[in-house]
């Protein structure tokens, strides 16, 4: 290809200056975009006088973490003062087996609805779709009420069943909208062969999506890790998630506002999805479709 | 090996019927090739043969056994797909032995087996490839070790050679008739490709809009077309289609053409050979003359002499297309455009009037109307 900045006329002080112009621009963004951040993890490292005394932007004179041990294990949630650690597993216990399995049925149906297609495949396609749209809030009362009659209210499980039930469509949608670029002949292939519905998921299909299982688990993760409303809906005290708790922590004042309690709180909770989006994220970037499909 | 029956076999999507009745019978280690254009039902008629698509009405028989309700996976047939159909996840030697692994052949077998395949395909170096580090050519051979592993009774083609460049198409080809001389398994061949129709089959079924217009060898198709469709769709050039009237001279049937020569308008009379003699009914009226260009040559007196059913006419010639071999020469006949084939030494520029000779043994009559063969 040819290299575009090189080519004749091409480095004109217009040039020069419109160069200028965007790299000030891009720059400026980046510093309204990071100063957040760099505000709430320098804050969850000072103790209260350096916070009081010092100004919002000064940096940490030096790295105390005693800020992430309280809120780790000690601070106030209501009148319980166990820190956000217990809140932090329930939301863990939670957001694991739901990811997983509205992936796996989300991988499951999306296959049976392409290449197992029935008779009202598209229009089962398009309702399931409707899912997608329906907002977190005109479904709490029906969810409070199965919740109660199946006896999973404020617990866990209860929150795990929710999730998948509200992700469904999303990850029927990922993968029948990945799993219909594939074509057909391969099925038929297989079929011939000798595979079944599962040998053919698990040996043919399950082998050509780790991308979009990719999306998809980053996707169902930040969405129910970041999800407050189920969470304040359906739980009460030791049974919330780690969102609810961070909360109740910030809310809970006892005497002076911790600021940096709160901080380390916030960061702690927003720990995982920055995780599972850093680790992830790279295989999304790297592409595992280049080639894959093409039989 | 086995021997295929198609009995009636009907198809419809809704109202929309896509196969109007097929009947086909095949013997041992036939290679049958439907052809037809695009949306004639001819995929689809192969898939329900390898039961990937259920039949409306009537059986399909392999080796004597009605299979309409048999999985693909039980009717021991194979097939080769348009697109390969590769597992891109496995390498070479798993997609070739993915068949066998199914029918949970032991291990060692399949080893000897899927050896044994590569082997003949001259593809043991690629074995540990993956599909996307093969060219087209290589795919298209590990398709057909997958296809030829299992040891199957009847091979199924899907338009197996159209993803392929004009060159590797020719040599592809010639690789399958090997196979199926080596083998001598029963073959069924999906293409809208005449030529590979012509090469390959040992009979060809000519299909369209879901109805059978020929079934018979490549060369009866050639030279007895069932039809005017049939006709225009085999051979290269086309057949000229020329409308001529049935008329009788010296108690001799013939038929009359318009043409022009040295600039005149006029009638000429080519004689019918005796086979076509007995069509008197015809005297009179309009029918259409089918001439394959290459039976339309520049005259020559001594084959005339040796041979009756050549009949001569002049005519003024329009242009002239060489090609290497013969020079493509356009002439008017009966108001239609009409090619022959001449030796390129013997052609006349454009404009002139040239002697020419026509094999009336090879010509074929067609009814206007029903556009069927008389």
């Amino acid at each position: 290809m040819a290299d575009i900045a090189s080519l004749p006329g091409g480095n004109s002080p217009w040039r020069s200056a419109g160069r200028f112009g965007l790299y000030f621009l891009l720059l400026s963004f980046g510093v309204y975009y990071i100063l957040p951040l760099i505000v709430v993890l320098s804050t969850s490292f000072k103790d209260l006088d350096e916070i009081r005394n010092g100004t919002l932007l000064s940096l940490p004179a030096e790295i105390n973490l005693e800020s992430w041990r309280y809120a780790w294990s000690e601070a106030c949630i209501g009148v319980t003062c166990t820190g956000l650690k217990p809140y932090f597993w329930n939301s863990v216990m939670m957001t694991i087996p739901a990811v997983l399995i509205s992936t796996v049925l989300g991988a499951l149906t999306g296959y049976a609805l392409t290449k197992f297609k029935f008779p009202g495949a598209n229009m089962v396609f398009a309702m399931i779709l409707f899912g997608c749209f329906i907002p977190f809030q005109v479904v709490l009362l029906p969810m409070a009420q199965s919740l109660g009659f199946l006896g999973l209210a404020n617990t866990v499980p209860g929150l795990v069943l929710v999730h998948i039930v509200y992700g469904l469509p999303f990850t029927v949608l990922f993968f029948r909208n990945y799993y219909v670029s594939i074509p057909d002949d391969l099925i038929k292939a297989a079929t011939i062969d000798g595979a079944g519905f599962f040998t053919i998921f698990w040996r043919i299909l399950l082998p050509l999506s780790p991308p979009i299982i990719v999306v998809t688990i980053i996707w169902q993760f930040t969405q129910i890790w970041n999800d407050f409303l189920f969470g304040a809906s359906f739980t009460t005290g030791g049974g919330q998630p780690v969102t609810v708790a961070l909360n109740n922590l910030v809310n809970t004042t006892t005497g002076v506002k911790r600021y940096n309690v709160d901080m380390a709180a916030a960061l702690i909770t927003a720990a995982p999805t920055l995780a599972v989006y850093v680790l992830a994220g790279r295989y999304f970037v790297r592409g595992l479709t280049a080639g894959s499909v093409k039989g | 090996m086995a021997t295929l029956t198609i009995q009636n076999v009907k198809k419809s999507y809704g109202a929309v019927d896509v196969l109007k009745g097929i009947d086909l019978e095949l013997e041992n280690g036939e290679f049958l090739v439907l052809l037809g254009p695009s949306g004639c039902g001819k995929s689809t008629l192969l898939n329900m043969i390898a039961g990937l698509d259920t039949i409306t009405d009537g059986e399909i028989l392999i080796n004597s056994k009605v299979v309409n309700d048999v999985h693909p996976k039980d009717r021991d047939i194979a097939m080769v797909f348009q697109s390969y159909a590769l597992y891109p996840n496995m390498t070479v030697e798993r997609n070739i032995g993915f068949g066998l692994e199914m029918r949970k052949v032991t291990k060692a077998d399949r080893e000897k087996r899927v050896d044994e395949a590569v082997r003949m395909l001259q593809i043991d170096h690629l074995r540990d490839r993956k599909p996307a580090q093969l060219s087209g050519g290589q795919r298209q051979r590990v398709a057909m070790g997958r296809a030829l592993v299992r040891k199957p009774e009847i091979f199924l083609f899907d338009e197996p050679l159209s993803n392929l460049d004009a060159k590797l198409r020719v040599e592809m080809r010639t690789e399958i008739k090997k196979l199926h001389q080596r083998l001598g398994t029963t073959m069924v061949y999906v293409t809208h490709d005449q030529i590979e129709a012509m090469t390959l089959a040992s009979r060809i079924a000519i299909l369209r809009e879901g109805e059978i217009q020929q079934f018979a060898s490549p060369q009866e198709v050639y030279e007895r077309p069932a039809n005017m469709y049939v006709a225009g769709f085999v051979g290269s050039p086309a057949m000229n289609f020329i409308p001529a009237t049935v008329v009788s001279e010296d108690n001799q049937l013939g038929v009359s053409i318009e043409r022009t020569a040295n600039g005149e308008r006029s009638s000429v009379f080519l004689a019918l050979p005796d086979d076509l003699q007995d069509i008197g009914e015809w005297v009179g009226r309009e029918v259409i003359l089918g001439i394959r260009p290459e039976t339309l040559t520049h005259r020559s007196d001594a084959e005339m002499s040796q041979n009756k059913r050549l009949q001569p006419f002049d005519c003024q010639v329009e242009v002239l297309e060489p090609t290497g071999a013969d020079t493509l020469t356009y002439i008017e006949l009966g108001g239609r455009e009409v090619i022959a084939r001449v030796n390129p030494y013997n052609t006349s520029n454009p404009g002139e009037t040239m002697a020419f000779m026509v094999d009336m043994g090879k010509a074929s009559l067609f009814d206007p109307k029903s556009e069927l063969r008389i």
